[in-house]
C-alpha cells in the first residue's frame, strides 16, 4: 500500500464502493445502466472502459452527483468511505452534502479543459480562490499553495503560469491546472472522465504519468473512464469493462488483457491501439450496441459476438466469478479460450 | 416556410396572427365595410355617444367614428408597410453585400449605417416632409431609410456568423460562386432573423405613422387616420372622454400583436438556427463532440 | 535536386501526384512585418494510390499544410504541384475554375459542422456537381447515389438531414461528397478523431479501400499515431512547422530517426508495449537552453530535446537516409547511442 500522510480507512474498506447501481433516463422510463458494481481502493487505479452508450459516463456522473435532469439513480448505492470510519452514500446526497464533498473528498477532471475554466480570470486566481474560501487560507498563503500545486502537477515555471489566462496555455497545461484544482483539497478519490482524449499524444502520456504519480504519492484512489483500452491499460491496476449498460468483465489489468474472459473484451483488444506499428488489418466489431431500454433478452453482446450460441440468448446472464478477483458476464465462460495480448515491460 | 410552421406551434403566435389577419382585412376592405361614409358630416349629431346609427358615436364634425376607424386602418397600415418595405430593401441587400463585396464597400456601408443610426425617427421624418413636401410617401420613405440600419445590422450579423461556417468554406472549396453560397447556404438561414426584425419594424413604423399623423403631418385631413383621430379626440376630451381610447386601442393592439409575433418567431427556435453557427464557428477546433456526445439517447452532461 | 529528392524518387514507382516543394506559410505578413510563421520549407510527395500520413501535435502546422494545398492558407514561399500543374499562385477566378474540376477534395475535421444542416444528404453529396452544372438533376442524383453506395451507405439515406445521422454516418456522407467528383487527391483532416475506437476503424478501412478503387492519392492528417499506423504507407512528421522525419510508416514508427518521433511513439498509449523506450527518457526536464527558447532560428525541437547541444543552434536540413527516408536532425545517427548514458539521465525526466 503506498504511503500516505492521511489516516486511511481500514485497509480492506474501499474508498469508493458502487453496488448494484441502476440508472434510468427519460424521466425514469428507460433503464440505461443496470446493476453496476465495482470498488476502488486507496492508491488503486480502476479503469472503466466501454464504447459510446456503454453507460460509463452516466456511472461516472452519478458518482459525482452530476446527472442531468431526467436522469436518476433508480437503485443501488455508491458509497464513499469517510476518513474516520463510516461512509457517505453518494446517491442520497442533497445539494448541501455535495457542497461539502466536492473538491474536498472527491475531485474530478473532464475532457475539454478550456471549457472548465473562466476565460477572464488567471488560472492562478482560479486555483487560489477555492483555497481561500474552502480552506480559509490568506491570499498570500493561497498563492503559495497554488504555485506549489502547479509544481506538483509538473507545470514548468509555475510562478509564471499563475498569472496566465486560460487562452494563453495549451490543452495539456490547462488539464494540469484542472488536475491541480481537483487535488487541491486533498481528496480521497479522483475521477478522470476522458481526461486525456482531447490531448496530443505526447501530452497525453505526460498527463497519464502525472495521474499515476499522484496516485502513488498521495494514495489517491483513481477512477479513469475512457473509451480507449490502451489508455486504461497504461495507468490502471484493474479494468471494468462496460457494455450496453452492464459490467461484462472485471479484473486485474494484466490478467484481463492477457486472457480476457469475455468476447467483448477480446473484441476491444483487437480494435485497440496495440503499439504494433506494422500495417495490419484494421479490426472492427460488426454491428452497433443495443439502444438503452431496447436490450435483447439474454446476453446483450450476442448479436455481435463471434462465439455466440443459441443458449446465450436464453434469459438473464449473471456476472460470475472468473478466477481470483475476476468476474465475467459470459454464458460460455468455461468453454471459451479467448486470445489476449501480453503486457510487456519496456527495455531500452 | 419551416419558420412559419414552427411559429404556428406557439399558442401566442396564433393569437397574434389572428389579430394581424383581422387588421389586414380591415386595411384592405375597411372602406367597404364601413357602414357610413367616413367623410360625411352630420351637423345634427356632433360628438354623439353610441347609438343605433353610429355604433361608436360621432366626432366633432358629426362623422361616424366607426367608419372612420375602419377606413383609417388602410392608411395607417399602408404607411407602416411602405416604410418597412423601404427599410428591407435598403437594409438587407447592402447588409449582405458588405460581407461579400470587399473591404472598401464594407467600410463605407458601415459608416453610412452608423450615421443613419444617430438620427431620431420622428424628427427626421418631419424634416423630410419639410424638405420634400407634405405627403405620406415622402415621410414613409424617409422613415424607411432610417429603419434600414436595423436590417443592415441584423442581416450582416447573421450572415457573418454563417460565412465562417465550415460548410460555407466547403462550398467555396467546390468552386461555388458567391451567388451560389448566398442562395443555397446563407439566405434561408438569415430569413428567420429577418422575419423577427420585420415584425418589430412594422410595429415601430406603425407607431411612427400614428405620431406623424397625430402631429398633422403626412396625411391631409379630412382623410381618416388613427393618429389623426387621436389628435382631434384629445381636443374634445371633456365632451367625449372615451373617444381617444378607440384609435389608441387599435394602434396598441396592432403594434402589440406585431411584437408578440416577433417574440413567437424568435422563440420558435427558428432564429436559433442562425445563432448556432455563430457559436460553432468560434469554438475550439480541437477534436470535438465524439460519437457519444452526438448520440441522443445517452444524455451526457 | 537535393539528395533527398533523388533518394525518394528512386524508391518510388510512378510519378508523384502531389508535390509540395519548400512550402512556407505565414499569417499576418504585411509590409516589413514577418508575421507568424506556421510552416517553413516543408517538402512532401504523395503518389496515386498511396496514403500519406501527416502527423504532428497542435501547432505543428499539419492542418495548415492541407489548407494550403486547397488554397485556404497564405503561402509565402515554395510550390505546390498537382498532377503536373502548379497551383500555388492561383487566385480568384482561376482558383475557382480549378476548384470546380474537383481534382482535389478536402475533408473537414468535423462532419457535423461541414455539412449544411438544412440540406438533405442527397443535395449535399450532389452539390459539387450542381455547382459546376454537371449533367441533369437525375444524373447528379445518380452519381450521388453511387457515391453513397461506394462509402458504404444506403442510398436511401439521401432524403435525411445530417442531424438525423450518427457521427460515423456523417463522416461517410462527407466522404461521399468528396469522391463524387472522382478526385485525384484527397486531403482528410483528422477524419476519425471525433469517432470512438470501433467506428474509427470502419472509416479507416474505407479510406484504404477507396484509394485502391479510385486510384487517388490520400493525405491523412492526424495527431493519433494508431489511426495512421493502420493505413498509411508513408508517414511525415511535422513539428512546429518543419518536417522532421519522413518515410515508410512501419520503419519510421518502429525505428524512428528523430528524437521527436521517438518521443511520439514512446508516448502513444498501447495495450502491449514491446520494445519501447520509456517516454520519460526522451522528455527534457531541465530548463531549455536560452537560445532555444528565443526561437531565433535553430532547431525547433531543441527546447524540448534531451539531446540538444550547440550544434542545434543551426536549423537542421532535411537529409536522405536509406530506405526512402528523410530526417532533419543533427544527431539523427548518434542519439540512440547516447540514450543510456549517465549525463542524459540528469536531463531527462526519468522512468
Amino acid at each position: 500500500m503506498p504511503a500516505s500522510s492521511l489516516s486511511e480507512p481500514a485497509a480492506d474498506t474501499p474508498v469508493l464502493a458502487v453496488e448494484g447501481l441502476h440508472i434510468t433516463v427519460n424521466g425514469g422510463r428507460t433503464e440505461a445502466v443496470r446493476d453496476i458494481s465495482f470498488t476502488v481502493r486507496a492508491g488503486e487505479a480502476v479503469g472503466l472502459v466501454g464504447e459510446s452508450g456503454s453507460g460509463k459516463t452516466l456511472t461516472c456522473r452519478s458518482v459525482l452527483g452530476a446527472l442531468p435532469p431526467g436522469v436518476q439513480v433508480s437503485a443501488g448505492t455508491a458509497t464513499l468511505a469517510d476518513r474516520g470510519g463510516g461512509s457517505t452514500d453518494l446517491t442520497g446526497l442533497d445539494r448541501r452534502g455535495w457542497e461539502r464533498l466536492r473538491g474536498v473528498r472527491l475531485g474530478a477532471v473532464f475532457q475539454d479543459p478550456a471549457s472548465y475554466l473562466n476565460p477572464s480570470l488567471t488560472v492562478g486566481r482560479q486555483l487560489a480562490e477555492p483555497l481561500m474560501v474552502r480552506q480559509g487560507l490568506s491570499r498570500a498563503a493561497a498563492h503559495r499553495r497554488a504555485v506549489d500545486l502547479f509544481t506538483a502537477v509538473g507545470l514548468h515555471r509555475p510562478a509564471e503560469v499563475y498569472h496566465r489566462y486560460p487562452h494563453e496555455l495549451s490543452g495539456g497545461m490547462l488539464q494540469r491546472v484542472l488536475i491541480a484544482v481537483a487535488v487541491s483539497g486533498d481528496p480521497e478519490l479522483l475521477v478522470a472522465d476522458e481526461a486525456t482524449t482531447a490531448l496530443d499524444t505526447v501530452v497525453q502520456a505526460e498527463v497519464l504519468d502525472l495521474l499515476g504519480r499522484l496516485r502513488s504519492e498521495r494514495g489517491l484512489a483513481l477512477l479513469l473512464v475512457s473509451h480507449d483500452l490502451a489508455v486504461v491499460a497504461e495507468v490502471c491496476d484493474r479494468i471494468v469493462v462496460l457494455y450496453a449498460g452492464e459490467v461484462v468483465e472485471e479484473g486485474p489489468t494484466e490478467q484481463v488483457l492477457a486472457a480476457p474472459a469475455h468476447p467483448y473484451t477480446e473484441a476491444l483488444l483487437r480494435v485497440a491501439s496495440l503499439g504494433d506499428w506494422s500495417r495490419r488489418e484494421l479490426a472492427v466489431i460488426p454491428g452497433r450496441p443495443p439502444e438503452a431500454g431496447r436490450a435483447p433478452t439474454g446476453c446483450r453482446f450476442a448479436d455481435r459476438c463471434a462465439h455466440a450460441r443459441p443458449e446465450c440468448r436464453d434469459g438473464v446472464v449473471e456476472l460470475r466469478s472468473a478466477g481470483e478477483g475476476r468476474r465475467s458476464r459470459c454464458v460460455r465462460l468455461e468453454a471459451l479460450h479467448l486470445s489476449g495480448t501480453v503486457l510487456q515491460e519496456v527495455s531500452a | 416556410m419551416r419558420t412559419l410552421r414552427r411559429t404556428w406551434r406557439v399558442p401566442i403566435a396564433r393569437l397574434a396572427l389572428a389579430v394581424l389577419a383581422a387588421v389586414a382585412l380591415l386595411a384592405v376592405f375597411g372602406g367597404q365595410l364601413a357602414p357610413q361614409n367616413p367623410l360625411a358630416q352630420d351637423a345634427n349629431h356632433i360628438l354623439a355617444g353610441p347609438s343605433g346609427a353610429h355604433l361608436l358615436g360621432t366626432d366633432y364634425l358629426g362623422r361616424d367614428v366607426l367608419s372612420r376607424l375602419l377606413a383609417g386602418t388602410g392608411l395607417s397600415v399602408a404607411g407602416a408597410l411602405e416604410a418597412t418595405g423601404v427599410a428591407l430593401l435598403v437594409g438587407i441587400i447592402p447588409g449582405l453585400a458588405s460581407l461579400w463585396l470587399g473591404r472598401v464597400f464594407e467600410w463605407i456601408s458601415l459608416r453610412a449605417v452608423d450615421a443613419l443610426m444617430t438620427l431620431p425617427f420622428t424628427l427626421f421624418a418631419i424634416a423630410a416632409i419639410g424638405l420634400l413636401g407634405n405627403g405620406i410617401h415622402q415621410a414613409m420613405i424617409a422613415l424607411g431609410v432610417l429603419l434600414s440600419p436595423l436590417f443592415f445590422r441584423v442581416t450582416r450579423a447573421a450572415a457573418l456568423g454563417l460565412r465562417q461556417s465550415p460548410y460555407v468554406e466547403a462550398a467555396e472549396l467546390m468552386g461555388a460562386s458567391r451567388r451560389w453560397v448566398l442562395r443555397h447556404h446563407i439566405w434561408s438561414k438569415v430569413l428567420p432573423t429577418v422575419a423577427v426584425t420585420t415584425a418589430q419594424a412594422l410595429a415601430t413604423s406603425l407607431l411612427t405613422v400614428a405620431s406623424l399623423t397625430f402631429l398633422g403631418l403626412g396625411v391631409q385631413p379630412p382623410a381618416p387616420t388613427w393618429g389623426g383621430m387621436l389628435a382631434t379626440d384629445l381636443g374634445f376630451l371633456s365632451q367625449q372622454p372615451w373617444a381617444p381610447v378607440l384609435p389608441g386601442l387599435l394602434v396598441m393592439v396592432t403594434a402589440g400583436a406585431l411584437h408578440l409575433l416577433a417574440d413567437a418567431l424568435r422563440d420558435s427556435g427558428a432564429a436559433d438556427a442562425v445563432r448556432e453557427p455563430h457559436a460553432a464557428a468560434t469554438a475550439d477546433p480541437a477534436p470535438a463532440a465524439r460519437e457519444e456526445k452526438a448520440d441522443a439517447r445517452i444524455v451526457t452532461v | 535536386m537535393s539528395t533527398a529528392e533523388s533518394a525518394a524518387g528512386s524508391a518510388a514507382e510512378g510519378t508523384a501526384l502531389l508535390e509540395i516543394d519548400a512550402l512556407s506559410v505565414a499569417y499576418g505578413r504585411r509590409g516589413g512585418r514577418p508575421g507568424q510563421q506556421i510552416l517553413e520549407e516543408v517538402s512532401l510527395r504523395a503518389r496515386a494510390g498511396e496514403i500519406l500520413g501527416v502527423i504532428g501535435e497542435t501547432g505543428s502546422g499539419k492542418t495548415t499544410l492541407a489548407r494550403a494545398v486547397v488554397g485556404l492558407a497564405p503561402v509565402t514561399g515554395g510550390r505546390i504541384t498537382v498532377d503536373g500543374a502548379e497551383i500555388t499562385g492561383l487566385r480568384g477566378r482561376a482558383l475557382r475554375e480549378f476548384r470546380r474540376t474537383g481534382r482535389i477534395q478536402y475533408l473537414f475535421q468535423d462532419p457535423l459542422r461541414s455539412l449544411d444542416p438544412d440540406l438533405t444528404v442527397g443535395a449535399l453529396v450532389a452539390e459539387p456537381l450542381a455547382v459546376t452544372g454537371t449533367g441533369s438533376r437525375e444524373q447528379r442524383a445518380e452519381r450521388a447515389a453511387e457515391a453513397l453506395h461506394r462509402v458504404g451507405l444506403d442510398p436511401g439515406l439521401a432524403e435525411r438531414l445530417p442531424g438525423q445521422l450518427s457521427g460515423g454516418q456523417r463522416q461517410r456522407v462527407s466522404l461521399a461528397r468528396a469522391v463524387v467528383t472522382r478526385p485525384r487527391l484527397l486531403l482528410a483532416d483528422e477524419p476519425v478523431s471525433a469517432l470512438d475506437a470501433s467506428n474509427r476503424n470502419h472509416v479507416l478501412r474505407l479510406f484504404d479501400r477507396l484509394r485502391t478503387e479510385l486510384d487517388v492519392a490520400v493525405v491523412v492528417i492526424s495527431h493519433d499515431l494508431s489511426s495512421l499506423a493502420g493505413i498509411a504507407d508513408r508517414i511525415a512528421v511535422l513539428y512546429r512547422g518543419r518536417l522532421v522525419e519522413q518515410g515508410p510508416t512501419a520503419e519510421v514508427l518502429t525505428h524512428p530517426l528523430h528524437p521527436y518521433t521517438a518521443l511520439l511513439t514512446a508516448s502513444a498509449p498501447s495495450v502491449r508495449r514491446e520494445h519501447r523506450i520509456p517516454p520519460g527518457r526522451l522528455r527534457r526536464q531541465e530548463a531549455a537552453p536560452e537560445w532555444a527558447l528565443e526561437g531565433a532560428g535553430g532547431c525547433g525541437f531543441a527546447a524540448r530535446c534531451v539531446f540538444a547541444d550547440d550544434a542545434c543552434r543551426a536549423a537542421p536540413a532535411v537529409e536522405a537516409r536509406p530506405g526512402a527516408r528523410e530526417v532533419a536532425c543533427h544527431h539523427a545517427d548518434t542519439w540512440r547511442g547516447r540514450l543510456s548514458s549517465p549525463e542524459l539521465a540528469v536531463v531527462a525526466v526519468g522512468r
